[in-house]
Formats: C-alpha cells, sequence, structure tokens
C-alpha cells in the first residue's frame, strides 16, 4: 500500500486504542470509499468494540471469505473474533494462514495459541510435533508432551486413553530431556508424567538426581510434587530423614517438614489393620527419638517459634490414636503450656482447636484451667490471653450450658470486658483495627445463638446495637461488618446489611466468593417491581468478573506456554473453569432473571435472549465457589456454626435449588420463544460452549428438564417448593397449545434474515430461505388441528388459595418479616410466570387461525384470582410496614436492649437511633415490595 | 507454625481473610495470573495446618546488569496472624530464590515510610515520611558481597504513591 494510505490508516489505530470507535468507524469508512479493496478488518474491530455486534458480523464474514495472511489483518481479525466470542472461527483463520506459509514460525505459533484458546489439546499436540519437525526446537516437545497431559486429563477423554496418553508424553520428554539445560518447570512436567505411569524407580531417580535436588531446593512447586510424590509411594521413612535433616541444619519450620517427620514415626503401623508387635517397638522407639527432637527444637525456639510445640501435640494427638499414649495426662499438660507459651497470640485458638475435643475428667481439668486464668484488658497481650481463654471455653460448652439464661450473662461479661478494654486501642487511627474486636464478636455470637435456641428477635437487636457500636469503634473490621450483614437479613432489613456489604469493598474475584452474602435469594428483597434497581444493578455489576476471566484468563494460559512455565498450565485452567462454571454466577442470573420479570415488559425478546443463556447455564458443571468460611465462628461444637444460624429460611440455595429454578424458566422461556433448537443453531454469534459431560449423556434436554429429582427440591423452601409444583403443571398444561402454534423455523429464520438485513445491509450468513414462505408473522396454520382445549389443572387457581393461607398464617405467627416476603414474592413470581406463559396467545390471530379461543378464556379465571390474592397480601404488606415505624416498636426494641444499657457508653439514645434504624429499613422493604406487587398485578391484569 | 506453600491461581478463591483486610489490595485476576506465568518461584503463601492462608508475598525478577534483583511487589499477613514472623519468612525465601536461582544482586521493596514493622526486617532503622509514601529499600545478596547496589543514603530514596507497582 501507499505511503498515502499509510499515513490515512495510522489514526485509526490510535482512535481504537483510545477507544474512539466512533470517530474509527467514521475514518474506516472515508478510506474505504477511497480504497475499495481496502482491509475490513479494522471496521469490524471498531464496530465490535462499539456493540455493532451484527454489523461487525457482516464484515467479518468477509474478511475471513477472503482468507487473510497479512499480519495487520490476522491481528485485527483476532481481537474481532475473540470480541464477538468465536475462537473456533480464530482457529481455522491461523490454521489456513500457516498452512499457506508453513515456514513462518511466528504464524504456527498463532494457530496453536488459538488452539490453546480453545482447550483443543489433541490439536496442539499435532501441531506442536509438526512445529518441531520444522523449526527444531525442544520447548514445542514440552508443548507436545504438556497438551498430552491437558488432554488425558480433560474429563471427555475416555479412561483407556489416558494411560496412551501420558505414555506419549512421556516418549515426547524422554527424546529431549537433557539434566544440564532444563528448568525447573520442564523438570514438574517430567516428574509428574512418570509419577502419573507410576515408573517409580525413575522418578525416584529423577528427584534424586543433582538437578532434583537443586531445583526442589528452591522451588516450592517442584518441592510440593517432591512430597506428594513420595507420600504416594509410600516412601515415608526416607522423606522423614530429609525433613528432619532440613529442620536441623536448615532451621526450616515450615510445617510441611514436621508432618513428614511424623508421618515417618507411625510408617511402621500404616497399611495394616492390626499392627503387629514389632512393628509396635518400632514405632515406639521412633517415638522416643521424635519425642526427644520435638522438645530439644522447643526449647531451643521458645518463643520464636511454634512449631516444635504444635509438633509435640500432634504427636500426642496421633499416640492416642493410635492406642500408644502412655501418659493420659499429657495432652492437658501440652495444651497448657502451649497456652502459657503462645497465648498471647492471636494465632493461639485456631492452633489448639483441633486438640481440645476432650472428654471426661480431661474436659473438666482444662476447662478449670481455663478459668483459673486471670481476666485483664491492661495490655495487649494480657487482653489477647483473655480472648483466648474465652474463644477456648466457649468451644467446649456443652448442651445442659447452653440455655437463653446461662447465654444472657456470659454476654454481658463479655461486652463488659470488650468496652474496658477499648481504652488500649482508643489512640489508634481509625483504619486500624480495635485490639478488643473478638470479645464484641463473641458477645455478638452469644446473642445469636440465644436467637437460635429462642427464636426471640430481641436478642438479634442486641446483637446489631453492639455490632454497630464497634463498628464505629473499628470501622475496618470486615468481620464486624460480615456479621451485621448476615444479622440484618435474617432481620428484615436487607438494605442495612447491603451497606455494610459496600463497605467491604469487594474486588474483581471476590464478587464471586462473597457476593452471596447479600445476592442469595434476593430477588426476596428486590424491589425492582416499584422502580428500585439496586439489587439488579448489584446483580450485573457482580457478575463482571466473569466477563473478564472469559476474556482475559486464557491469556494467561497461553503466555504459560510461551514462558514455558508447564506448573502452572494446570492450575490456570482450573482457575478458569472454577469461575466460568461458577454456581454463584448462575445463582445470581437466576435472581436478576427474577428481577428483571418484575420490573421489565415481558416480551418475546427477552425471552429468546435469556431463553438461549439459562438453556447453556443448565449444562454446566458448576463449582461452589462461595466463601462462608470467612465468617468467623466461634460457636460451641455442640452448636450449629454462626452461618448455620444465621441462614435466610434456613436453607441456601445451591446445585439442586439452581437446577430446579433453570427448570422452571427455561421451560417458560421455551414456550414464550419461537426458537427452536435448528433456530438457535444458526443465530448463535459466538461459539456454543464446550458440551461437558452432563449435555453429552444423549438424554434430550427436553427429558432432562421434566425430570424432578427429590435432592434438588429438598434444597427449596416450603413455598418455592408449592411454586414449582405450580410452574410444572402450568408449562405440563399449555405446552401442547405453544408446539403447535409456534411457526415453523423457516418462518422464524426468515423474519431474523429479514432484521438483520434491514440493520446491516447484508444477508445474514449461511440462511437459505426456501421460496414461499409468506407467513413469517408466525400465524400460518398448521396442517393438523390444534390439539382438544383442556380445563386448566385445578392446582393453579389453587396455588393461589394455598398462598393466600400461608400469608395469613406468617401475619397471625409475628413478626417474621422475611417469611412475609418470602410468600409474597413466591405468589407474586406466580403470577408474572402465568404472564410469561401465556405471552403467545396474546395475538388474537394466533387464537383464532387455531382455535384456541376456549383456551384464552380458561386464563382469565386463573389471572383473576391471582390478582385477588395480590391484591389482599400487597395491602397487607403495606399497613405493616406503617406498624414498623411507630413509636411502639421502637419502645419495644429499646427495651429489649435493656442489658446493654447498663454499660454506660451505649446509652438509651444510641440504642433508639439504632432501633429507628433498624425499624425504617424494614419499613422499606415491606412497603417497597407491596408498592411493587401493586404494579405487577395492575400491569398484568390481562 | 504454618505451611509455605506455592502460590495457586485457586487461592484467589481464598484469601479473602488477607485480602479484606484495608492494607491488601484486590487486584485484577490479570495481575496474579501475569506474575504465576512468569515468576511462580517467586509468589508463595503461608497457610495455617487448617488450610486457611495466613499470607503471601508476590515478586518478580527485573532489571538488567547489575541492577538485575528480586522485587518485592505484594507481602501481606492477615491480621489474625501477625506478630508470628511469617512476613520475615517469607522475605527469606525470596531472598534465597533470587539468590540461586536468578543470581540477582539484590532485593527491594517498596515500604509505607510508616511501616516500621518492614523496614525492621530489611533492617533498617524506623523512618518517618507521609502516609502513602514510599521507601525503595534494597538488601544486597550473595552476588554483591560488597554491597555496591546499597545506596548510601537509602533513607532519602522516596517513591510517591503514584509510581508504586
Amino acid at each position: 500500500m501507499s505511503a498515502a494510505f499509510d499515513r490515512q490508516i495510522r489514526p485509526i489505530y490510535d482512535d481504537i486504542d483510545t477507544g474512539s470507535n466512533k470517530s474509527a468507524i467514521l475514518a474506516c469508512n472515508k478510506l474505504l470509499k477511497k480504497y475499495p479493496k481496502s482491509d475490513l478488518s479494522l471496521k469490524a474491530l471498531a464496530l465490535v468494540r462499539s456493540q455493532k455486534v451484527e454489523e461487525s458480523l457482516a464484515l467479518c464474514d468477509e474478511v475471513l471469505a477472503a482468507k487473510p495472511m497479512d499480519d495487520p489483518t490476522l491481528t485485527a481479525m483476532m481481537h474481532v473474533l475473540r470480541g464477538l466470542g468465536r475462537h473456533a472461527d480464530m482457529v481455522s483463520m491461523f490454521e489456513e494462514a500457516y498452512k499457506r506459509q508453513p515456514t513462518n514460525e511466528d504464524l504456527g505459533m498463532q494457530y496453536f495459541f488459538a488452539l490453546v484458546r480453545t482447550g483443543n489439546w489433541k490439536g496442539g499436540q499435532l501441531l506442536s510435533t509438526k512445529l518441531n519437525k520444522q523449526f527444531r526446537e525442544a520447548r514445542y516437545i514440552y508443548w507436545s508432551a504438556m497438551c498430552c497431559v491437558l488432554q488425558a486429563n480433560d474429563p471427555a477423554t475416555p479412561a483407556n486413553m489416558r494411560e496412551l496418553l501420558y505414555k506419549l508424553a512421556q516418549r515426547h520428554v524422554s527424546s529431549v530431556w537433557k539434566e544440564d539445560d532444563s528448568s525447573a518447570d520442564r523438570f514438574h512436567l517430567y516428574a509428574s508424567i512418570l509419577q502419573e505411569l507410576k515408573l517409580s524407580e525413575e522418578v525416584k531417580k529423577l528427584l534424586e538426581s543433582e538437578l532434583g535436588q537443586v531445583v526442589c531446593s528452591r522451588n516450592l512447586t517442584c518441592d510440593e510434587l517432591r512430597r506428594d510424590i513420595y507420600k504416594a509411594n509410600s516412601w515415608f521413612t526416607e522423606e522423614g530423614a530429609t525433613a528432619q535433616k532440613r529442620i536441623e541444619e536448615r532451621k526450616d519450620r515450615n510445617w510441611l517438614e514436621f508432618l513428614s517427620v511424623l508421618d515417618a514415626t507411625f510408617a511402621p503401623l500404616t497399611g495394616s489393620e492390626s499392627a503387629s508387635d514389632e512393628a509396635k517397638a518400632e514405632c515406639s522407639e521412633r517415638v522416643a527419638r521424635v519425642l526427644e527432637l520435638f522438645n530439644k527444637l522447643a526449647e531451643a525456639d521458645g518463643q520464636a517459634d511454634r512449631s516444635a510445640p504444635l509438633a509435640l501435640l500432634e504427636l500426642e494427638k496421633r499416640l492416642w490414636a493410635h492406642g500408644l499414649s502412655t501418659e493420659p495426662s499429657r495432652l492437658v499438660d501440652l495444651l497448657q503450656q502451649y497456652l502459657e507459651q503462645f497465648g498471647d497470640k492471636a494465632a493461639a485458638y485456631e492452633d489448639l482447636k483441633p486438640y481440645v475435643a476432650l472428654e471426661g475428667d480431661d474436659l473438666a481439668r482444662w476447662t478449670s484451667h481455663l478459668e483459673s486464668l486471670p481476666h485483664a484488658t491492661s495490655s495487649h497481650k494480657e487482653l489477647q490471653r483473655t480472648i483466648n481463654a474465652q474463644k477456648l471455653l466457649r468451644y467446649n460448652l456443652q448442651d445442659a450450658d447452653l440455655t437463653v439464661e446461662k447465654e444472657a450473662p456470659r454476654a454481658v461479661q463479655l461486652i463488659e470486658e470488650y468496652l474496658a478494654a477499648l481504652a488500649l486501642g482508643k489512640d489508634l487511627p481509625k483504619t486500624e483495627l480495635q485490639p478488643a474486636d473478638d470479645l464484641v464478636i463473641l458477645a455478638a455470637h452469644v446473642f445469636v445463638n440465644m436467637y437460635a435456641l429462642s427464636k426471640d428477635e430481641a436478642h438479634l437487636h442486641n446483637a446489631i446495637v453492639i455490632l454497630e457500636f464497634a463498628s464505629k469503634r473499628s470501622p475496618k473490621s470486615y468481620q464486624i461488618h460480615l456479621l451485621l450483614v448476615r444479622v440484618y437479613r435474617l432481620l428484615g432489613a436487607p438494605q442495612l446489611g447491603l451497606e455494610h456489604y459496600r463497605l467491604l469493598n469487594a474486588k474483581s474475584i471476590q464478587n464471586d466468593t462473597l457476593s452471596h452474602f447479600v445476592l442469595s435469594r434476593a430477588s426476596t428483597f428486590s424491589l425492582a417491581a416499584s422502580g428500585d434497581l439496586t439489587y439488579a444493578s448489584e446483580c450485573l455489576e457482580s457478575s463482571q468478573i466473569y466477563m473478564s476471566n472469559s476474556q482475559e484468563t486464557s491469556d494467561f494460559i497461553v503466555r504459560a506456554f510461551s514462558t514455558e512455565r508447564y506448573s502452572q498450565i494446570p492450575d490456570f485452567i482450573t482457575f478458569e473453569d472454577r469461575l466460568d462454571n461458577s454456581l454463584q454466577r448462575d445463582l445470581v442470573k437466576i435472581e436478576h432473571v427474577r428481577m428483571r420479570l418484575s420490573h421489565e415488559v415481558i416480551n418475546s425478546e427477552l425471552a429468546d435472549m435469556e431463553l438461549i443463556e439459562l438453556k447453556f447455564i443448565f449444562d454446566r458443571l458448576h463449582h461452589d465457589n462461595r466463601d462462608s468460611t470467612i465468617v468467623p465462628n466461634y460457636q460451641p461444637r455442640a452448636s450449629e456454626s454462626f452461618v448455620e444460624q444465621t441462614k435466610l429460611f434456613a436453607t441456601e440455595p445451591g446445585f439442586g435449588w439452581l437446577n430446579v429454578f433453570l427448570k422452571i424458566y427455561i421451560r417458560a422461556f421455551q414456550q414464550a420463544s419461537d426458537l427452536d433448537d435448528t433456530v438457535e443453531e444458526k443465530l448463535l454469534i459466538g461459539d456454543r460452549p464446550k458440551q461437558s459431560i452432563i449435555a453429552s449423556s444423549g438424554t434430550p434436554l427436553l427429558e432432562r428438564l421434566a425430570v424432578r429429582i427429590p435432592e434438588e427440591t429438598e434444597e427449596l423452601t416450603q413455598d418455592e417448593k408449592t411454586f414449582f409444583d405450580y410452574a410444572t403443571d402450568l408449562s405440563n398444561w399449555l405446552g401442547p397449545y405453544h408446539d403447535h402454534t409456534r411457526p415453523p423455523p423457516a418462518a422464524v429464520l426468515a423474519e431474523a434474515a429479514r432484521q438483520s438485513e434491514l440493520k446491516t445491509g447484508r444477508p445474514l450468513r449461511g440462511i437459505d430461505i426456501p421460496a414461499g414462505n409468506g407467513h413469517a408473522n408466525g400465524s400460518a396454520k398448521k396442517a393438523e388441528d390444534a390439539p382438544v382445549v383442556t380445563e386448566p389443572p385445578s392446582s393453579l387457581a389453587s396455588f393461589f388459595d394455598l398462598m393466600q393461607a400461608r400469608f395469613k398464617a406468617v401475619v397471625e405467627a409475628g413478626n417474621q418479616i422475611n417469611e412475609l416476603l418470602h410468600v409474597a414474592t413466591m405468589t407474586q413470581e406466580a403470577l408474572l410466570l402465568f404472564s410469561l406463559s401465556t405471552l403467545r396467545f396474546k395475538n388474537a390471530t394466533v387464537v383464532k387461525v387455531n382455535r384456541l379461543g376456549a383456551l384464552v378464556q380458561s386464563f382469565k379465571p386463573i389471572r383473576a384470582k391471582g390478582i385477588e390474592v395480590l391484591k389482599e397480601i400487597a395491602a397487607e404488606l403495606v399497613k405493616i410496614a406503617e406498624q414498623e415505624i411507630t413509636a411502639e416498636k421502637r419502645k419495644a426494641f429499646v427495651q429489649n436492649c435493656k442489658v446493654l444499657e447498663a454499660t454506660s457508653e451505649i446509652d438509651h439514645d444510641y440504642i433508639l437511633d439504632v432501633a429507628k434504624k433498624t425499624t425504617d429499613g424494614r419499613k422499606k422493604v415491606l412497603e417497597g415490595v407491596g408498592k411493587g406487587i401493586k404494579r405487577i398485578y395492575t400491569n398484568h391484569s390481562s | 507454625m504454618s505451611t509455605l506453600r506455592p502460590f495457586r491461581a485457586t487461592d484467589l478463591f481464598k484469601f479473602n481473610n488477607i485480602n479484606l483486610d484495608v492494607w491488601t489490595e484486590t487486584y485484577g485476576i490479570a495481575f496474579y495470573l501475569s506474575y504465576l506465568a512468569r515468576w511462580p518461584d517467586l509468589c508463595c503463601v503461608q497457610e495455617a495446618p487448617t488450610g486457611r492462608m495466613m499470607g503471601y508475598v508476590i515478586g518478580k525478577a527485573e532489571g538488567s546488569t547489575t541492577d538485575f534483583h528480586g522485587h518485592v511487589t505484594a507481602i501481606t499477613v492477615a491480621p489474625e496472624y501477625r506478630r508470628l514472623s511469617l512476613g520475615r519468612k517469607m522475605m527469606d525465601l525470596l531472598e534465597r530464590v533470587s539468590d540461586e536461582a536468578y543470581n540477582g544482586f539484590f532485593v527491594d521493596l517498596y515500604v509505607r515510610c510508616t511501616n516500621d514493622i518492614a523496614i525492621g526486617i530489611l533492617g533498617l532503622g524506623p523512618g518517618g515520611k507521609d502516609e502513602e509514601d514510599a521507601f525503595d529499600m534494597r538488601k544486597p545478596l550473595s552476588r554483591d558481597p560488597m554491597r555496591r547496589t546499597v545506596r548510601a543514603n537509602g533513607r532519602d530514596m522516596i517513591v510517591s504513591a503514584h509510581d508504586v507497582s
């Protein structure tokens, strides 16, 4: 191209780089006018970046058809295709380009990377072998071996292929293996292949080679593999000796070394049910030696390291487990010593927890020791000792100690100690944590346990007052915020919980692991129906991370190949998969769909889009990445954990819950949509997700949707179960009429092609419209008659009666705000589902042509029933909302917290303030949901 | 007592108790993976026997010729596990790897001028600058026995908050 052309094209690159896509498109148009033959790829890129997918698609097809080979076009197209999610096209583009220039190494690599992005390990393996033949580089052999390993580990690979693939990988690596120029990651790959093939002689030789020793001494990943291999081969004694050497000579205090020494100590007893006397004697001898070693280390290390004293505890625990303990009192002695030595460290409680589940006399001795410890808050160290003693005492409380009456004074004592200890941190900046925080967290645990025992919300009020107080003293304590999130949601004041959640400032990946704290069953609290989109946008924002995962993570898998960091590749793939198929991702998706239906116009476009998305989700193998361990738990071992005690409706949505709601909504959207599988295939823009094991099982989707699995329904609340029955009856009833009246695929495609051509000026790719299809509006009459109209199942109308009765019962039972909201929103959802399922029959022509007038008539009484019940519910909610903010309510709240007022720092006004906020929060959601329901029954009245 | 093990990509699912602390930043996925894809041996985790993460360090090797060194990009310990020398143990590892595997001349670390503990770990006295500014601190490795890479005026090497990466 000419210099003038170059001059003109450069600003386009700049525009795209800086995100000025509009100006890039204009400049492209200008350029194309002047040089009509020039490349369209840049324009396609600018279009993708400005979300003009359809137009970009058309250009993209044109560029690909021309089989580009030059670097700028290929690079631009790479971005276009990634933007469109068409990785398969990218593979063929590079394949074609490389085929035509087989000596271009860079193209060969790009082709390989495109295969890696699609997880095509078989293709990658063949190509890298070819690359090696052409360019003679050892790393291509390693790529090949890595691809074999990845293919072998792919769940879709048949089991009998695995060994073959590993053998192939071994052949590859051993053909180029050189000890003197091998990196840690090549070593890692080789050793893991040998281990997988159970070639224990070879792998041992490799690990013990000079290279092996050097690499393992300075690369933790390799050392980890070495340790795993030794364990898997039961080389405990050798491993123990190595570990002991590291502990003694290198002063290594890695806990793994201590565990290895312990494993070696008990090695004579492993593997056989009843150990021989000889083995026992051997073991006792080893125990004596290890005891000496640990004692020596403990003495030498003193306060500097906890490893040896803890190893002594672990040794004693294992002796007990093997029935070899000789001194029954030693465990408690060791515990006391440990606490004496390290009780001023915050980690002491967690360190000791595995060893303090004592019984009988031991427990009594340990407890009385803990009770004898002084409670002091005058220095950091003393305070930490007090906290540890409190936690350890609480851990061992038995059922008899756990009554509301016995818990109450504990809460008071903890709060008193907390307030006294605040003096220690009074000069700390706001960004620091108060050293006394754990005391208030413990107090909140006591209150929540009292609630769990009595179901009396008054205890939750106390928890809130004290935690709110603490969060002002320690504004950066995520633990306090999280406890508040749990308690506020339990109390039916979710907005206040959301505010505390936002203070955590969750970013990036944390949206996946933490958003469940506020988004689980969020549609119960969503005010989307009355126009408040807080929760709906929270859903969208928290889901951003999945987009960046699918766009970015594969880059790093590619990068790890090019930097030859083989040890990381399987982890990266696992990471990408766990995030891509995250349970939380799709739970949030379902919540968002439910919110969407409550505030958007329900039409066929919405149904089409959601249908495709939900169908993909249904075939995913999900992973649960939700982090619940982040909520502290100091409840006694005899009680449920704090998280369990604060679960909304006592059940947490999981895999089963997700599947039930997917079944409900996929069936409903399928009925409302004209897209069947053949149409969907043609209209899909990006690649189809890789088929999971579930999808490839052979059972068709429709059948899988209809199956009811008892374990799945167990995760539902009673009201959700009722709703599920209703949804099933509804779709079973209407299914035949939908199937009969749905326009034929050819007509749907013709319509789609027409729309697309109107938009882009180009015909839709790959669609042949047969001539003479004049019924694109879907009102064609089919040859056979419509199915006979049957009466609606009585369960549909009676669902609403049932929910009405449920609602009344909850109102009478008193103040269970969450239950009220749950029953109300499930009833509302039933009406929305009804609208969605009957959408097709709103079209008068469809009804007339198919003679379904009687069917449509039968909708009316059901709808009327639903509206009548919802009217009543909405009015009642608004009424209850008003009662929430009365002076009596607040007074009762303050009265509930009288015990806190006894302490001087938390006065009447302060409690009143918290009471007002809480009751206002409850009012807001009650009223909002009530008003939303009103809007829904008005909008869906016909 | 703690387990020292490599940092893995999947640790991003479980590092909340460390990263919810106000002083620890959570970056996008690309940040963590870009380090793991190049310097996995300079990234490690301290873990409690329960499997709970206690702290981690993320580092890289950079610079050319006599400037080639190990750089600590992030080092952090969860609040409940502080004062257990975990930071020092992770620094020890990073120094050893920078020395033996990368053959670098020194290890450096930007430390908030108010962070006396970290300054102590690298063996310098306490300082006092702006809260967000940092010292660019260096510790020589075996390849630099004469301590040539260490500047006499280390205390004056201030990195402004904008330049820290």
